[in-house]
């Protein structure tokens, strides 16, 4: 169980990302995290994982308080969270297979994945992943040359070869057209499905409803609803995106 | 208080106008002579565009004759050819500081002549060379010296060398020693910017930011390798190849070493430029799969960065050519040594062999330079 405890981020330049913000995340979830640009939704999610250092709170993930984790600690707890990103944050230099691979780096031999060897081992969990999500066939092209989609897809296949618990997927589909941002969401709700819990921010209220177990709102910063994906009717979805609701909704219904 | 405004300007003016009336004069600026020196100029101009490329073995015929300084201090020629190739004096004989014409026949047509006194003791005095004429003739004033006189009854010889090209064309020794030099100047450049690739590319990430400006120490790091970057950058790499040179004694070496230096420097603050500019997105996301920082460098910031890399030491390698040429001038060796050895000994042929492979080596270092990295991106 994650729980995450009057959290509150105030970046170096005065703005105050998140304000006090509490909630709770069952394992098994797919909670997912709403709000306008700039509510702060990202800020949530790269502090659990302490991308961002949270300036007041704590965040604890089966008992292990992760803002007091020190430098090796925090490399142990993150091996279990894959992250997944709205721009899939590949290198776009390098192979498909090496970019899968490198999810591996916190549990293999330092040494030797120095140097650039792999076992046949990951490397054959490499390819199974990449199976997973389906493109095993452009395991040796370059990141680059290949399209949004199967560019998210090796995030998220590098991410599996986290063998992760938890994963935070930041607007996974934000860069993505809508049939696309179903087939990666239904990768992500198989994985949930599997026992993983999915953290993920949205900014379309049918993929909320479609995939959501749960939602958490933000609004400036703060936490403005908690519930089910059922709850947020048009009125509710007015309170949380104020007076820009009628753009988004024509956007997503 | 316009009078201390007045007063202010006209010093200021007189100021500017005393800097560059004494930067005048430190500069011997003197630009007619410009115009002034234009013979001179345009026979120095004459001989780098014909540089010495090539050359052919030349045969030697020599022809000669006796001729006694002053007359009766020995026996003259008896009786001269009539024909063949043959010398034919306007005297037989002469007194010191007279002069006569030397007339040669029959010699091989348009060749050059070396026309040369034989001493008694047997050392020679060149007189002139000059050339002779399609039916093989030449004519020439020649002054009798006292240093030509006859010792103990031997005669001064007089002898005419004609030097006929024959055979093929064949790379002349100045273009043999441009070549071996240039070899020794491109060598020189490449060694010292791989050596400088070597040592500035694990360098130049602790003076990128966004790898180590981060708490106490790191921030510490990052100021240390960049003041140390900018402070090997803001010396010139002439001046320090003298200061090497008068330590290590002048040749290859030490511009060499003056040039690797720079080159750290300088490849140290392009890299660590180069690092600062990637997509942190990729990194990030190594952070998060709990990759330790080594890692997270190898496998993120590494590839991003290689290509720039790559074209900054090809970049580099065509700048050390040029500079290794001019530390060459100053006693660093190779072609830019060749080249001021050759001005100081009034070979211009040579010099503008060397000045040709110079620019040509230039323009295709560019060339190639430019193409790669165009490539590259
Ligand atoms: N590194 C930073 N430094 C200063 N302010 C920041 C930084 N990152 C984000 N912010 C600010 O914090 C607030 C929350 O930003 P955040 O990126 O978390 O919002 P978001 O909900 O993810 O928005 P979006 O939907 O546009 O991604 C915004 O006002 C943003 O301008
Ligand atoms: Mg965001």
């Amino acid at each position: 169980m994650l729980k995450i405890q009057n959290l509150s981020k105030t970046y170096p330049n005065g703005t105050q990302a998140l304000k006090n913000v509490s909630f709770d995340v069952q394992d098994g979830e797919f909670l997912v995290v709403i709000g306008l640009s700039g509510s702060g939704k990202s800020t949530l999610l790269r502090c659990i994982n302490r991308l961002i250092e949270p300036t007041e709170g704590k965040i604890i993930w089966d008992n292990v308080d992760i803002t007091a984790a020190p430098p090796a600690e925090l490399r142990h707890i993150r091996r279990k969270i894959g992250m997944v990103f709205q721009q899939f944050n590949l290198v776009k230099r390098s192979s498909v297979m090496t970019n899968v691979l490198s999810g591996r780096l916190g549990y293999v031999n330092p040494w030797t994945s120095l140097l650039g060897i792999w076992s046949q081992e990951d490397r054959q969990r490499a390819i199974q992943a990449l199976d997973r999500v389906g493109i095993a066939d452009k395991a040796h092209s370059r990141a680059d040359a290949l399209s949004g989609g199967q560019q998210q897809r090796v995030g998220i296949a590098r991410a599996l070869m986290q063998d992760p618990k938890l994963i935070l997927a930041d607007e996974p589909v934000a860069s993505l057209d809508p049939v696309l941002s179903h087939s990666i969401l239904q990768y992500l709700e198989q994985l949930n499905k599997e026992g993983i819990t999915v953290i993920c921010s949205l900014h379309f209220l049918d993929l909320v409803h479609r995939y959501a177990t749960r939602v958490v709102a933000l609004k400036d910063g703060v936490k403005v609803f908690e519930g089910s994906a059922k709850e947020i009717d048009r009125a509710k979805f007015k309170e949380i995106y104020g007076e820009e609701a009628q753009e988004v909704r024509a956007a997503s219904l | 208080m316009p009078t201390a405004r007045i007063l202010r300007n006209t010093l200021i003016t007189a100021l500017v106008i005393a800097a560059f009336a004494v930067s005048y004069r430190v500069t011997e600026a003197d630009f007619p002579r410009l115009f002034l020196d234009l013979p001179k100029g345009k026979e120095l101009l004459t001989a780098f565009l014909t540089p010495d490329v090539f050359t052919r073995e030349v045969e030697t015929r020599t022809v000669s004759l006796v001729f006694p300084i002053p007359c009766g201090s020995a026996p003259t020629e008896e009786s001269l050819p009539s024909e063949g190739p043959r010398l034919v004096p306007s005297v037989l004989c002469a007194e010191p500081l007279e002069k006569f014409t030397l007339e040669g026949y029959d010699l091989q047509p348009n060749s050059e002549v070396v026309i040369r006194w034989r001493l008694p003791d047997g050392r020679t005095m060149t007189a002139i060379r000059t050339q002779t004429d399609a039916n093989g003739y030449f004519t020439y004033e020649v002054q009798a010296r006292p240093i030509q006189s006859t010792v103990d009854g031997v005669a001064s010889r007089l002898e005419v060398d004609t030097l006929t090209p024959v055979g093929e064309l064949k790379p002349s020794q100045a273009l043999k020693d441009v070549l071996d030099n240039m070899f020794v100047t491109i060598f020189m450049a490449l060694l010292s910017t791989t050596l400088a690739t070597v040592i500035a590319a694990p360098l130049s990430f602790f003076a990128a930011s966004n790898i180590t400006r981060k708490g106490c120490l790191g921030t510490t790091v990052y100021y240390l390798f960049r003041s140390f970057f900018n402070l090997m950058r803001s010396y010139d790499p002439l001046v320090m190849a003298t200061v090497f040179g008068f330590w290590l004694s002048f040749g290859p070496f030490p511009g060499f070493l003056a040039l690797t230096v720079v080159t750290i420097a300088s490849l140290g603050k392009l890299f660590s430029e180069a690092v600062e500019n990637i997509d942190p997105g990729p990194v990030e996301a190594l952070q998060a799969t709990g990759a330790p920082p080594l890692h997270t460098v190898r496998y993120g910031v590494v590839p991003q960065v290689v290509p720039d890399f790559i074209s900054y030491i090809i970049y580099h390698w065509d700048i050390n050519v040029r500079i290794s040429t001019i530390i060459g001038f100053v006693g660093g060796g190779g072609i830019g040594y060749y080249l001021n050895l050759s001005i100081n000994d009034f070979k211009w042929h040579q010099a503008g062999t060397a000045i040709w492979a110079i620019v040509i080596v230039v323009w295709a270092m560019d060339f190639l330079s430019s193409d790669i990295r165009k490539r590259l991106t």
